[in-house]
């Protein structure tokens, strides 16, 4: 009779595990597969940062997670048509973009970051007074440093390539470049380099998702997901991984 | 057997026929003479629709078609009751000899094909080009085209053949070939209808010659009688012309 | 310069994983282009009321726009409109737009074939009794063929290069592998020359099929 019993409680339990199985909820992920080290293509495998989270996503909310991969040009259109559920392609929140989709809470903390040689005595932006600061041509941080810098005591330049080298050389002291690029550069190249304090004029990257009953029921699931990943240190490990740091947080 | 009445064309208000009455009797051969743009291609043309006639009766065995007014079905059957040999041949360019004659019998009288082929097998062997079924119009001498014409006509086994200028378009040497063609269609009792300058066969094979100026038939009658004594001032002056040279 | 030619080398066969889903895109557009375009090149000689107005505006259009935007048009914005058309797959969609675009370019070079074509052609076919369809068929479209070969064969080796757009919706098709692999390896030049090699065979050998076409087509016109 136990016997009995115990068999018929395990083939519900095996019942009830292949109707998870079966009930795994297929959430389409859109990425350009061109953009890295975030969402790339390697010998024919599509892999990155991006990848890695969702993979973790998908393992913790039983998720079939397919990825898309389209032209950036073409990522917003699928979401819009609802092919695919969210655009894991380094998303900024935007007010615009706000005002249409739901989005996850940020993933991606990026910003202008001042990059300095390692030892040297700049530790924050507040330090750049009398010091010869690079930025590279086209970007906005001369702008943004020039706005700081009201009674022009640091001298900038604008470089259109071979910021880094400079850097090396001791030609400049600093440079400013967005967090998440310098960051992948560092690594990339093993560059002597650090980052000085935090980044300014800070943006967050996350998940978009259509505003309808679907969307904000993979927002809350996602979002629970992903402050579990924050917490137990999967998603800084994943960072780890592709970016000398932890470009998730502040 | 056929009978033309009040047939009028006009291209763009100038009238081209001006109410042409005629009737052609089984087996008999008319000759159409005249000056050039007097209409005797739009005659024939108006004959089989491929020009569209202001107005007009046609009647063929006794059924009247409003040509003014040909529905589909009246176009198409005028069509089959005749056949018509261009002056440039107009042979299918992309079919050989053998296919230009049974194009018709395959795809308008439906025949099977291989009887189909096997009939204008014989008809190329009767225009004497058994040799060459597997020529394309291009490898062929102008004669040898006209001659394949005559045959993709003669497939349709039609009531009325209608030749516009059949040797206008050749060289010297191949007009006898043509014209001995078709003076054995005459012999063998083909109705025909040929507009030709060539006034030799006219003389000797036409039961009737028709003189056209102006889209008007001004005078008809055996040829004998049209070569020898005219009637008509306009008549005889245009065959003054073309018999003198 | 520094060509990394091992890199080169292993990335062609990886690329050509993805050129049989290139070429089911060109071939199949090529297949519906074509019959569309034969329609409305008959319907415009023919002048058929209305429809070859119809068929006007939509050669205007598809000929007017980028292919990029139709495709979007197509599998963006009309499921937005019509929201059943979500169904429509990326491939799918990519081969309609092909197609449509396309047709609008070959229906004007076989127009303009027919057109060549001696009016003499018409009238003989019509006076054996052909109805105008059945003589467009069998004696009118064959000759046509002829002459617009080698102008539709232009338009084809343009739709095999333009199914790179439809990376745009998301088909990993040729272009799109390349893209992808050079956005990873920084190798760009490697990876582009080898896209542009596979390209360029294909045409080449298309060229090739296209001569021999030629060559039998000119059987007839030989003297
Ligand atoms: N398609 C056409 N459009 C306008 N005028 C035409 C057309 N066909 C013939 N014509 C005119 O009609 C007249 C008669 O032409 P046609 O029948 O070819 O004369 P013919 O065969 O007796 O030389 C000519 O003045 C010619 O210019
Ligand atoms: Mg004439």
């Amino acid at each position: 009779m136990l016997k009995m019993m115990r068999k018929a409680v395990l083939a519900l339990g095996i019942a009830l595990a292949a109707q998870g199985a079966l009930a795994a909820e297929v959430v389409k992920v859109g990425m350009s597969g061109q953009y890295f080290p975030f969402t790339f293509v390697k010998k024919d495998v599509l892999q990155g940062f991006e990848v890695d989270i969702w993979n973790e996503i998908g393992k913790r909310n039983d998720y079939q997670v397919e990825f898309v991969t389209s032209n950036f040009s073409g990522l917003f259109g699928l979401l819009e048509s609802g092919r695919i559920d969210t655009i894991s392609n380094q998303i900024t929140i935007t007010d615009e973009r706000k005002a249409k989709y739901l989005f996850s809470n940020p993933y991606v903390v990026d910003g202008a970051q001042v990059v300095t040689r390692k030892g040297s005595d700049i530790k924050g932006i507040e330090d750049l007074a009398g010091k010869t600061v690079a930025v590279n041509l086209g970007s906005n941080y001369e702008q943004l440093l020039r706005a700081y810098d009201k009674d022009n005591k640091i001298n900038i330049k604008t470089y259109d390539t071979g910021i880094e080298q400079e850097l090396m050389l001791g030609r400049i002291d600093a440079f400013v470049m967005d967090r998440v690029s310098s960051m992948a550069l560092i690594k990339e190249h093993n560059l002597p380099f650090v980052h000085a304090g935090a980044a300014f004029e800070t943006i967050e990257n996350a998940w978009p998702l259509l505003n309808n009953e679907k969307g904000k029921r993979l927002q809350t699931e996602i979002n629970k997901a992903l402050a579990a990943m924050k917490a137990d240190g999967a998603l800084k490990a994943i960072s780890e991984k592709w970016f000398d740091g932890d470009i998730t947080s502040h | 057997m056929i009978r033309i009445r009040n047939l009028v064309k006009t291209f763009n208000g100038t009238p081209v026929l001006n109410g042409i009455d005629l009737d052609i009797a089984e087996g008999e051969i008319i000759v159409v003479i005249g000056p050039s743009g007097t209409g005797k291609s739009t005659l024939l043309r108006c004959i089989n629709l491929l020009e569209q006639p202001d107005q007009g009766v046609i009647e063929i065995d006794g059924d009247a078609v409003d040509v003014g007014h040909a529905s589909k079905k009246d176009v198409l059957k005028l069509r089959r009751n005749t056949s018509f040999v261009f002056q440039n041949y107009a042979l299918f360019a992309n079919k050989t000899a053998l296919q230009n004659i049974a194009e018709g019998l395959i795809t308008v009288w439906n025949k099977p094909r291989r009887e189909a082929l096997a009939e204008a097998r014989s008809i190329l062997a009767d225009i004497g080009l058994a040799d060459k079924e597997n020529s394309y119009p291009a490898a062929l001498s102008g004669g040898q085209q006209q001659r394949v014409g005559i045959g993709r006509a003669m497939a349709s086994h039609s009531k009325v053949m209608l030749f516009d200028e059949p040797t206008s378009a050749l060289d010297p040497e191949w007009v006898d070939e043509v014209l001995q063609l078709m003076k054995r269609l005459a012999e063998r009792k083909q109705t025909m209808v040929v507009v030709t300058h060539e006034m030799s066969f006219a003389r000797d094979v036409a039961d009737r010659v028709l003189f056209m100026e102006g889209g008007r038939i001004v005078e008809q009658g055996p040829p004998q009688k049209i070569f020898a004594e005219p009637d008509d001032p306009r008549t005889q002056a245009f065959l003054r012309k073309v018999l003198r040279r | 310069m520094n060509f990394d030619l091992s890199y080169f080398i292993e990335l062609i066969p990886l690329l050509l994983r993805y050129l049989g889903i290139t070429m089911q895109m060109a071939l199949l557009g090529l297949v519906f282009a074509l019959l569309l375009a034969v329609v409305m090149a008959v319907v415009r000689v023919f002048r058929v009321p209305l429809l070859d107005w119809l068929v006007q505006l939509y050669i205007s259009f598809f000929r007017g726009t980028p292919l990029l935007v139709q495709l979007f048009l197509l599998y963006y914005g009309l499921p937005q409109m019509f929201p059943p058309l979500v169904g429509i797959d990326a491939f799918t969609a990519a081969v309609i737009g092909l197609s449509l675009h396309f047709s609008a370019y070959m229906a004007e070079s076989i127009r303009a074939a027919i057109i060549g074509i001696d009016r003499s052609q018409m009238e003989a076919a019509l006076s054996i009794g052909q109805s105008p369809l059945m003589a467009m068929r069998r004696i009118i479209l064959p000759q046509a063929a002829r002459i617009a070969l080698p102008s539709l064969m232009n338009q084809f080796v343009d739709m095999i290069k333009s199914t790179s757009l439809a990376f745009t919706l998301g088909v990993a098709e040729l272009m799109a592998r390349a893209q992808m692999e050079a956005s990873s390896s920084f190798k760009f030049f490697e990876s582009f020359l080898a896209v542009a090699l596979i390209y360029w065979v294909v045409v080449v050998l298309f060229t090739r099929l296209q001569l021999r076409l030629e060559t039998k087509l000119n059987r007839a016109y030989q003297r």
